[in-house]
C-alpha cells in the first residue's frame, strides 16, 4: 500500500539505494548485546566529535591567519570581536580533546572485546592509524594560536623526534633529523613551520581521517560488530531501528555536554595566562610548558626515563599495537579485559596525576 | 599654590633619577605565584610581561617625553582616586594606582595579600563575572574574560547562558523524538510490507 505511494516511488526510482550492497547490509545488520556492549557506541562518539571539529574548524578559517605575525592576533580578535567566534573556538578545542579521549577509550574497548579477532585484522590496524593520525591532528592543531605554551611545546616535541637519531646508527641516525626538518621547514621552529603544521591541520590530516575512517566503516560493515564476549551473547537488536536510535541518543546527550562546556568554561582557563601571550622568539622560556593533556602518558615518561629506554618501549608498543591480532589471537577477552583495565588506569594516572608523581620523584623539577 | 606646583616639580625631579629603572613590585607576583600555585609573570600589572625596565615597547627606555610624564604622574598619585594612565601599566597595575595609591601600595609590600581586600570586590575590568581582587588571588589574568579559575568561570557563564542552553536541550530532545518517530515509520513501512506479502502469498 504505502510501496505504490508516488513520492515514495518517485524517490526510490531516482535514489535506488537498495542496489547499494553496503545498503543490504545495513538492513541486515545486528549488534550482539551484553555487558559491554557501551563499547559499541565510542566509535560513533569519536566520528561526531570530528564531525564537530570538520564543521568548526571551517568556521574558524574564515577569521585564522596562519603568519607567525597574526596568528596569535587573529585568534584573539575571533574570541573578542567576532560574534559566536569564541563559541566556536572552544567548541573546536573541547571537541578535539573529547574526540582523543573517546577514540582511546574506544581502543581500549574493542581491545578488550577482542574486536581485532579474524578476519577483523584490517579493522583493527586502520582504527590504529586512526588514533594515530588524531594525535598528529592534535600536535599540528596545537601550534596554531602561536602563543608562548602552543610554540614552546611543539619545539620540544619535535627535539624528541630528532633526538631519536642519536640511538641509530649509521644513516639512520639521520632519519629523524630529515623527518624534523621536512615538517619544521627549516633550523628552528618558524613562519615554515607554522604554514606546514597549518596545511597538515587543515587539508592532509582531515583528508587522511577521511579516508582512513571511510575503510574503517566499510570494513565494519562487512564483517559486522565483532561478538565482544566469550559467551555467545543471548540477545542480539537489529542495528537498524534499535541500534541507531540509541546511538543517537548517545550522540545528542555529548553533544550537549560539548555544547555546555563551549559555552561556560574556556579551555584556556586550565592554562596559567603567561603561557597564552603571543610566543616571543627573544624572550627566556617561560616555566610550565607542557604538551596538551593527551600526550602527557609519554611526556612524563620522557622526563623521567633515560631517553633510550623510553625509545625502546615505544618502538615495543608501538609493534604490539599493530600485530595485536596475530599476538593475541589465542588470548581470552577476559585476559585481554585485564590488559585494557591495566593499560586505563595507567593513562588516567600519568594524565591525572602525572604532574604529582613526577614533582614526588624528581622535587623542584618542572 | 606655588608651593604646591614647587613639591610637584621637585617630586618630578626626584623621580627623574630612577626614570629608567623599574619601579614595580615584584613582592606583589611572588606573593601571587606562591598563593595560587601557578606560575605569573609582570604581565599582571605591567604593559610588558618582563616588567618596566628595558628598552622594549611598555617599558621605560622605550617611552616618549609625554609618556614619561603619564608615569610620574602615577609615580606621584600617592592618595586613591586619582585617574592615572601610566603606559608601563596594564589597565589593571592603573587600576591599582587608582583605587589604592602610591603610598598605601608601597606598605603593601610587606602584606601582599591586603592588596586583595584595599582593592575591595566591585572591579572587574575583564567583565569575566570574577572580581579582580580575586584573579590577584587566583593567579589568574584580570584582563582576559577567558582566563580565570575554572569552576568559578563555569558557575558564572552556566548562569549567565541557562536560556540558550534550555533551547538547545529542548531542541535536542525534539531531534531525538522526531528520529524516533521517522525510525519507528520505517518498521510500521516494514511490517505492513511483510503482511502485503504473507496477504498476497
Amino acid at each position: 500500500m504505502i510501496s505504490n505511494n508516488k513520492v515514495f516511488s518517485f524517490l526510490q526510482e531516482r535514489f535506488p539505494v537498495e542496489k547499494l550492497f553496503i545498503f543490504e547490509l545495513f538492513e541486515h545488520k545486528i549488534v550482539p548485546v551484553h555487558k559491554a556492549s557501551w563499547g559499541y557506541y565510542t566509535g560513533g562518539l569519536t566520528f561526531l566529535f570530528f564531525v564537530i571539529q570538520v564543521i568548526t574548524g571551517i568556521f574558524l578559517l574564515f577569521y585564522y591567519e596562519p603568519t607567525i605575525s597574526d596568528a596569535n592576533l587573529s585568534v584573539e580578535n575571533l574570541a573578542l570581536n567576532i560574534n559566536g567566534g569564541f563559541f566556536m573556538h572552544n567548541l573546536h578545542t573541547w571537541s578535539s580533546s573529547l574526540m582523543i579521549l573517546c577514540g582511546m577509550i574506544h581502543f581500549l574497548a574493542t581491545f578488550a572485546m577482542k574486536a581485532f579477532e579474524k578476519p577483523r585484522e584490517f579493522t583493527w590496524i586502520t582504527g590504529i592509524l586512526l588514533l594515530g593520525v588524531t594525535f598528529t591532528l592534535g600536535f599540528t592543531g596545537y601550534l596554531l594560536p602561536w602563543n608562548q605554551i602552543a610554540v614552546n611545546a611543539t619545539k620540544v616535541g619535535l627535539q624528541s623526534v630528532q633526538s631519536v637519531g642519536q640511538l641509530l646508527p649509521g644513516v639512520l641516525a639521520q632519519i629523524p633529523k630529515t623527518i624534523v626538518t621536512t615538517f619544521q621547514g627549516g633550523d628552528e621552529v618558524g613562519q615554515p613551520t607554522l604554514s606546514r603544521f597549518y596545511v597538515l591541520h587543515v587539508v592532509f590530516l582531515p583528508l587522511a581521517v577521511l579516508l582512513i575512517v571511510s575503510v574503517h566503516l566499510l570494513l565494519v560493515q562487512l564483517h559486522g560488530i565483532s561478538k565482544g564476549s566469550d559467551e555467545i551473547p543471548k540477545r542480539f537488536e537489529k542495528f537498524f531501528p534499535e541500534f541507531i536510535l540509541k546511538d543517537f541518543i548517545a550522540w545528542s546527550i555529548a553533544f550537549l555536554m560539548v555544547f555546555i562546556l563551549a559555552v561556560g568554561l574556556p579551555f584556556e582557563a586550565f592554562l596559567p595566562y603567561p603561557l597564552l601571550e603571543p610566543f616571543n622568539a627573544l624572550g627566556a622560556t617561560p616555566a610550565g610548558i607542557k604538551p596538551e593533556w593527551y600526550f602527557y602518558f609519554v611526556y612524563y615518561p620522557l622526563e623521567l626515563l633515560p631517553f633510550p629506554v623510553l625509545v625502546i618501549l615505544s618502538l615495543i608498543v608501538m609493534a604490539i599495537l599493530i600485530f595485536t591480532p596475530w599476538i593475541f589471537k589465542n588470548t581470552s577477552r577476559k585476559v585481554l579485559t585485564y590488559i585494557a583495565i591495566a593499560m586505563g588506569l595507567y593513562l588516567f594516572t600519568v594524565t591525572v596525576f602525572g604532574q604529582q608523581i613526577y614533582s614526588m620523584i624528581k622535587p623542584g623539577g618542572g | 599654590m606655588y608651593k604646591k606646583t614647587y613639591l610637584f616639580i621637585l617630586s618630578l625631579l626626584v623621580i627623574g633619577q630612577f626614570n629608567l629603572k623599574g619601579y614595580s613590585f615584584p613582592q606583589l607576583e611572588e606573593f601571587v605565584a606562591k598563593h595560587s600555585g601557578k606560575p605569573v609573570n609582570c604581565a599582571m600589572c605591567h604593559a610588558n610581561d618582563t616588567g618596566p625596565t628595558g628598552n622594549d615597547l611598555g617599558q621605560l627606555g622605550h617611552m616618549t617625553v609625554a609618556e614619561m610624564a603619564r608615569v610620574n604622574i602615577a609615580r606621584l598619585a600617592m592618595q586613591p582616586g586619582q585617574k592615572v594612565d601610566s603606559p608601563i601599566l596594564n589597565r589593571f597595575g592603573n587600576h591599582i594606582v587608582e583605587t589604592v595609591g602610591m603610598q598605601k601600595l608601597i606598605t603593601l609590600i610587606a602584606q601582599p595579600q591586603d592588596l586583595a581586600t584595599a582593592l575591595g570586590n566591585k572591579s572587574d575590568l575583564d567583565g569575566d563575572g570574577i572580581a579582580d581582587s580575586e584573579e590577584y588571588l587566583d593567579g589568574t589574568d584580570p584582563l582576559n574574560r577567558f582566563n580565570g579559575d575554572p569552576l568559578k568561570l563555569f558557575k558564572i557563564n552556566l548562569s549567565r547562558n541557562l536560556l540558550v542552553i534550555g533551547i538547545i536541550t529542548a531542541a535536542l530532545g525534539l531531534l531525538v523524538f522526531g528520529l524516533a518517530q521517522v525510525i519507528q515509520g520505517f518498521k510500521i513501512i516494514e511490517t505492513l510490507e511483510t503482511q502485503a506479502v504473507k496477504d498476497k502469498d
